[in-house]
């Protein structure tokens, strides 16, 4: 990956291709390319230009141990930064779980920068919720303490770096109000996706097509769904005449 | 035509088995090379295997749901007759564990 400087460095890979780049953002304690790479999602993609990143705190980017550095307005600032020094004014967003809360945020503060997006893995459900988030360690700290040390368990993983993501992630939970003005959003989760509980009554809310709900998968085995898949390229693609020869 | 059996391959990170998501192809299917094979989920994530092969797919060792162990059978290709040992497949690994035997220098 490459690796852009600034007081928190970011990861990401550039893989050219046509159309409007697809920015690709993971979830929490993930990477580009535990997230997309590994499930598929280059192949899925099927030559469209996209950009992968590892978000502050994660893989390849820097990882600040203060949980104010991790407000989603901070982490869609990196997006914007990465944007810029690329040189791309607009692009698609493709992503998951915490990386969805990141893409609604950047396409709510900065609409003329995405086109398009896809959250997936998502809802308004409170993935903190009755965790003690100074406790991440503890056998009963709550729900979120076993996404937590299964993520700080990874190799190359920083915890203290992820527990203040967590933190910061937590002091400004979602809400589907106001939303992105004029991004076409496309919500897609596991069928058995408890952490997109609630997901059909945001895509309802902000007039998005409805959630797509893939059969037989949870919050982890819909990342590298065909039927994800599907669903995210065809709505990226929805009404771009392919190149000829394509 | 020879038969190859492709087994599931070193994961990483520690991984010893993978349970079976989703078969992407089917007995009598042609496949291409690096065309999606099989989805698998790991203790950790979900995984999209590529076919190391181009062929026709003759059979899958694995239902869906059940567990395989990193070196089982995964599933046999029929390929077409290759020129030199039938069965073994050059790898592109090979050549990198060299390089990095002998770092270049700073």
């Amino acid at each position: 990956m490459d690796v852009l400087p600034g007081e928190v460095p970011i990861a990401y890979t550039e893989v050219p291709g046509r159309g409007v780049p697809v920015l690709l953002l993971h979830g929490f304690g993930s990477g580009y390319d535990a997230n997309w790479v590994r499930a598929g999602w280059p192949h899925a993609l099927d030559g469209l230009a996209h950009i992968g990143v590892d978000l502050r705190g994660h893989g390849g980017s820097g990882r600040p141990r203060d949980a104010g550095a991790y407000r989603p307005a901070a982490m869609a600032g990196d997006l914007e930064r990465l944007l810029d020094a690329l040189g791309v004014q607009r692009c698609d967003v493709l992503a998951y779980s915490m990386g969805s809360r990141i893409a609604w945020e950047f396409a709510l503060t900065r609409p003329d920068r995405v086109r398009r997006a896809v959250l997936g893995g998502f809802g308004p459900v409170d993935a903190f919720a009755g965790t003690d988030l100074d406790r991440l360690d503890a056998p009963d700290g709550g729900p979120f303490t076993e996404v937590f040390r299964a993520a700080a368990a990874q190799p190359g993983a920083d915890p203290a770096a992820l527990a203040a993501c967590a933190r910061g992630q937590a002091a400004h939970p979602f809400t589907a109000d106001p939303a992105p003005a004029g991004v076409p959003l496309l919500f897609v989760a596991g069928e058995h996706d408890t952490l997109a509980s609630g997901v059909e009554d945001v895509a309802r809310a902000v007039g998005a097509a409805p959630a797509v709900r893939v059969p037989r998968r949870d919050h982890r085995t819909a990342v590298s769904a065909r039927a994800f898949k599907t669903a995210a390229v065809g709505f990226l693609t929805r009404g771009v005449r392919p190149l000829s020869g394509v | 035509m020879a038969e190859v059996t492709f087994t599931l391959p070193d994961l990483g990170e520690g991984l010893v088995e993978a349970s079976v998501l989703e078969w992407l192809v089917a007995p009598g299917d042609t496949v291409e090379r690096n065309a999606p094979l099989v989805e698998l989920e790991t203790a950790k994530s979900a995984v999209e295997i590529p076919s190391p092969h181009a062929g026709t797919v003759a059979r899958v060792h694995a239902e869906e749901g059940a567990v395989v162990a990193v070196g089982a059978p995964l599933v046999t290709f029929e390929v077409a007759d290759a020129p030199g040992i039938v069965g073994t497949v050059p790898r592109a690994e090979k050549p990198t564990r060299r390089v990095r035997l002998t770092p270049p220098k700073e």
